[in-house]
């Protein structure tokens, strides 16, 4: 206990204080947006407003009116979803295959699968759009699905993976003593098991498909349009709207960020492949 | 049947979607970048279509290589990726010490310091340039003509008003335009990406061994010494994976430049592709084959530094 007597008083009270005046700096932007999302349009770039003004809910209501927001929220609502499940439904039996009955080129691909990762976005942009726009898949959910879902799918492989790895393999052993084939040794045993993996992959990759921003910008114009998009239409240089823009990207991130505190150990496990514990 | 061939099987779905997904798009790429192709082009129509034809060698590479421009954004992307990577890295570590022992009301501190995190980049982007950082409407501007207000009024002060009187007058700054944008993208990335850095140093830190730290102490180790010989030699690891993960997301950082100044002076190499391919695909498509070559000296050089780890 040598260490807390020696800095006992910095660390006693210092330290703690420190940390909340950093945190508060840090939660501030958002604390600013949620606060201006209640103020008039007129109100919010009012100096003597900053702090003190009469809260309204008009900026939510006229969500629909001003911006159209359910819809750009239902679109990414059911893509991110639809990419989450696709790429779990591929994602699971490869790591499974991986950790279980790996072969000599199992580390090969996997590296090889985390540096398509690497591949510049940009780099491929105009052939995406070109091969999209000629058969047609421009600006669909179908499109937007399956891109979000290849591009997590590395993560979600790796993330799988590290988790898999951690389940003694005696277990599956003995499904398939018991007779179970490969079907059955992922629904009986390995999903069981590696429920909450699982649920926090699902999670992690719920959350970087609703906030992708490139592809959802580029490969859509109305249809398939995310809240991405959406936001990034509106970003009203001039401040008029700064209420209505606050109150529509509070519901942007709100609930994202809410998600987001309840899966924080497991996102220093997912994103960094088990290697920091 | 070998007992090869079902995990082979449970593999390949996964393993060709990512192949089409990289090669096809990336040899369509490669084709264009070998040939005159614009999208609009009322002198020359018959290079408004991609046709083997219009055959230019490695014309478009010359072109891209000799574009001003092109180097502008390198440097600009450089500069952005390794700014974010020094501060999350600097502010990850310092803070991550800071909240490591516990103290009333921890979890609270962090719950309001992972939040950023997840927050969408277009919102953030959003949120900065315009309601924080707008030299007028923002808090940066109302912060800036507050400061200008009190010092005009002490201007008038006994005593220290002569030397208030010697004070200029502050001038807010604008983040849209040329110079400065880069600096406001540091700035709301670094406000985003210091959580995911503090979140895995300190679980890390977590893991650290304190015997060893209580042997340091008596042999009379000060706080310095056992942060630097200790502490920081414990967090190797996560910096690498800090360092790894965020080069992937910020070399292809586009939302946040473009919502700033629409890439008005800091242009990155997305960006920079992402306007060519408004017209001159010929010469995106060779900048894109430039970003890849570029992104893939980055990655040997991660996967060699990080790899290995990842694997134990």
């Amino acid at each position: 206990m040598a260490i807390v007597a020696q800095h006992s008083k910095f660390s006693k009270i210092a330290m703690p204080v420190l940390a909340w005046v950093v945190a508060l700096i840090f939660f501030f932007p958002i604390f600013y947006m949620l606060l201006t999302s209640f103020k008039t349009d007129a109100d919010a770039v009012k100096p003597e407003f900053l702090f003190s003004f009469t809260p309204t809910l008009e900026n939510y209501t006229n969500m629909t009116d001003n911006y159209d927001y359910w819809r750009f929220a239902s679109n990414s609502v059911i893509t991110s979803v639809s990419a989450t499940i696709f790429a779990l439904v591929v994602g699971v039996p490869c790591a499974y295959a991986m950790a279980f009955d790996p072969s000599r080129g199992t580390k090969d691909i996997l590296m090889w699968m985390l540096s398509t990762k690497m591949l510049p976005a940009a780099a491929v942009l105009y052939p995406m759009i070109f091969l999209t726009k000629s058969i047609g898949l421009f600006d669909t959910h179908f499109l937007v699905i399956m891109v979000l879902s290849l591009i997590n799918l590395p993560i979600v492989i790796w993330m799988l993976f590290t988790y898999f790895k951690d389940i003694p393999k005696d277990i599956i052993e003995a499904g398939k003593m018991d007779g179970l084939n490969t079907w059955g040794e992922i629904k009986e045993i390995l999903i069981p098991l590696a429920w909450g993996g699982i649920a926090s992959t699902a999670l992690l990759t719920f959350i970087f498909c609703w906030n992708e921003a490139y592809w959802t910008v580029r490969l859509t114009t109305i249809d398939a349009a995310t809240l991405s998009k959406l936001i990034e239409g509106n970003r009203a240089p001039e401040g008029l709207f700064f209420g209505r823009l606050s109150a529509v990207s509070t519901a942007a991130v709100g609930p994202i960020v809410v998600l987001g505190w309840f899966c924080q150990k497991q996102l220093v496990q997912g994103l960094t492949f088990g290697a920091v514990k | 049947m070998s007992n090869r061939t079902i995990p082979r099987l449970l593999q390949t779905p996964a393993v060709l979607l990512l192949l089409f997904w990289m090669l096809v798009p990336l040899g369509m790429t490669l084709f264009f970048s070998f040939i005159r192709y614009f999208l609009n082009n009322t002198r020359r129509p018959e290079w408004t279509s991609p046709s083997i034809d219009n055959w230019r060698g490695f014309g478009n590479y010359q072109y891209a290589w000799n574009q001003d421009a092109f180097w502008l954004a390198i440097q600009n992307s450089l500069l952005i990726v390794c700014s974010i990577l020094f501060l999350t890295v600097a502010l990850g570590i310092a803070i991550a010490v800071l909240i490591n022992r516990s103290f009333r009301g921890r979890g609270i501190v962090r719950v309001l310091l992972i939040s950023p995190f997840f927050v969408m980049p277009a919102v953030n982007a959003v949120l900065w340039i315009n309601m924080l950082l707008d030299p007028v409407l923002g808090l940066q501007g109302i912060a800036v003509a507050n400061i200008n207000d009190v010092i005009l009024g002490l201007r008038d002060a006994p005593l220290v008003g002569g030397f208030f009187s010697l004070w200029p007058k502050f001038e807010p700054i604008s983040f849209r335009a040329t110079q400065t944008s880069a600096y406001a993208v540091i700035m709301m990335v670094t406000w985003q990406w210091t959580p995911f850095a503090v979140l895995i140093f300190m679980t890390s830190l977590q893991s650290e061994d304190q015997q060893q730290k209580e042997a340091a102490v008596l042999d009379g180790a000060g706080a310095w010494s056992q942060f630097r010989f200790l502490t920081l030699p414990h967090l190797g690891r996560p910096i690498a994976i800090v360092v790894m993960i965020q080069a992937i997301f910020h070399l292809s950082l586009y939302a946040e430049i473009e919502i700033v100044s629409r890439g008005n002076g800091n242009k990155n190499l997305p960006y920079y592709i992402g306007e060519l391919v408004n017209n001159n695909i010929g010469a995106a498509s060779a900048t894109g084959i430039f970003a890849v070559i570029l992104a893939n000296i980055v990655a040997i050089f991660l996967l060699r530094m990080v790899g290995k780890t990842l694997m134990e």
